[in-house]
């Protein structure tokens, strides 16, 4: 087995289904928005949003196949919970879960087929 | 659905999803599509509490986690609300916690299923709770018509002339209520058996609903009486209405008494707009009219506007 690395495409696990097909595709399409928010609201402190951003991921990318996205939404989702009023300064605390998202994000979209 | 013949909801029961993620509104019309279901969405409290109440659905899938209104909040102000209290609601939520369910169980939900969904789980929990529900409404309903007739029965008439009343003070329009009553249905009985009186008060009923128009409301008042609630219908509108099923009972032949007709007094009270009588007064009123209509000599119908004082009396048969 290998390792992944940033660059092995992440699947849908549903890309076999012919009913999730458009669906997949059109998650995939929205992804790269959903990256820039994320990252606007990293860079502003924007708690909120990027608290919203990981619950609706965490709901909902598991849905559409990407288990992955979905844990590591919920895994960050928690942290924002458990920081309370977090501050910018302990956004940079989040750093690695925050990463774990964009990356598996990215490799989400290395592996659309179109 | 007709009001004066009570049947079961539509054959496809509506469901309505309230939850801010436009992902999972996409993602259950795909996983659903199967289900035979119309699915609604709403994408945060407020709007799904006015479409609840709006067009009450068979059944609610409530997120908690939404910005504005929390999905408690909302479903507390369902099970506030009269027209909305006997929806059942499944709550979908990311918190799996043990006392976000209870407090969900606690606020009236019939069902908790935690988000990521499992699709296949989320399709007969809904399954299981449309089941349920559609149990729920033919029970009520069956506790809301007349087992004889098959006419709303008098609790339904008490609860609906109540709504009707209110609609026409506070929006003007015009009602009437009409009350019609066997002429000397006891001699049917001692005559011809209880099975003879059955079959007429079943033929008055068939009567009174085939003269019905869709938006009127035929129940069984209590013995051989018989009411009529009539929407957007004034006095003398109602009166005709009446005075055709007078006619129609005159003229029906009875099977087990083929020489012996039937006839029936009918009492209406009726308003053009809004009113200060009150519905209590209001029935009084009809029931006054069919009172008179029974000691000047019966098989009549006579007719008050409660808003002018007039009396219609429409003409005796032959």
């Amino acid at each position: 087995m290998t390792t992944p690395t940033p660059h092995t495409p992440l699947r849908s696990s549903l890309a076999g289904d012919p009913d999730m097909a458009e669906l997949v595709d059109m998650f995939l399409e929205e992804l790269p928005q959903r990256l820039t928010v994320l990252t606007t609201a990293v860079d502003t402190g924007d708690i909120e949003t990027l608290r919203r951003l990981a619950h609706q991921l965490k709901g909902a990318a598991g849905g559409y196949g990407f288990d992955p996205i979905g844990k590591a939404a919920g895994s960050l989702e928690a942290l924002l919970k458990a920081s309370g009023d977090a501050s910018q300064s302990q956004l940079s605390s989040m750093a690695g879960s925050i990463a774990d998202l964009k990356t598996l994000c990215e490799r989400a979209l290395l592996g659309r087929t179109h | 659905m007709t009001q004066h013949t009570p049947q079961l909801a539509e054959v496809h029961p509506r469901v309505l999803v309230i939850d801010d993620s436009e992902d999972v509104h996409r993602l259950l019309r795909v996983r659903l599509k199967n289900e035979e279901l119309i699915l609604d969405a709403s994408l945060d409290g407020p709007a799904g509490l006015a479409a609840a109440k709006d067009n009450p659905p068979a059944l609610i899938l409530l997120d908690l986690d939404m910005p504005g209104m929390h999905g408690f909040e909302v479903l507390r102000r369902l099970k506030e609300d009269a027209k909305t209290q006997a929806i059942p609601v499944i709550v979908l939520s990311g918190n799996c916690s043990s006392e976000d369910k209870v407090a969900a169980f606690d606020l009236g939900a019939v069902d908790y299923v935690g988000k990521p969904f499992e699709f296949t789980e989320l399709r007969v929990r809904v399954r299981s709770a449309l089941r349920l529900q559609r149990l729920m409404q033919m029970l009520s309903q069956r506790a809301q018509i007349d087992g004889l007739t098959g006419l709303w029965n008098r609790a339904f008439f008490d609860q609906r002339w109540l709504e009707e009343y209110a609609r026409c003070v506070r929006h003007g329009h015009a009602l009437s209520v009409a009350l019609f009553d066997i002429d000397h249905f006891k001699a049917v009985n001692d005559t011809f058996g209880h099975p003879a009186g059955d079959e007429v008060l079943q033929g008055v009923a068939r009567i009174l609903r085939q003269e019905c128009r869709q938006t009127d409301l035929a129940c069984r008042f209590g013995g051989e009486e018989f009411v009529l609630v009539l929407p957007d219908t004034d006095s003398e509108e109602a009166a005709r209405l009446a005075e055709r099923v007078r006619h129609a009972v005159e003229e029906a032949i009875w099977p087990r008494h083929p020489t012996h007709r039937v006839t029936i007094s009918i009492g209406i009270a009726g308003a053009s707009g809004s009113t200060k009588v009150s519905e209590a007064e209001w029935v009084e009123a009809a029931d006054r009219n069919l009172y008179a209509a029974k000691r000047s000599g019966r098989n009549r119908v006579i007719a008050t506007d409660v808003t002018l004082g007039i009396t219609t009396l429409t003409r005796k048969s032959a």
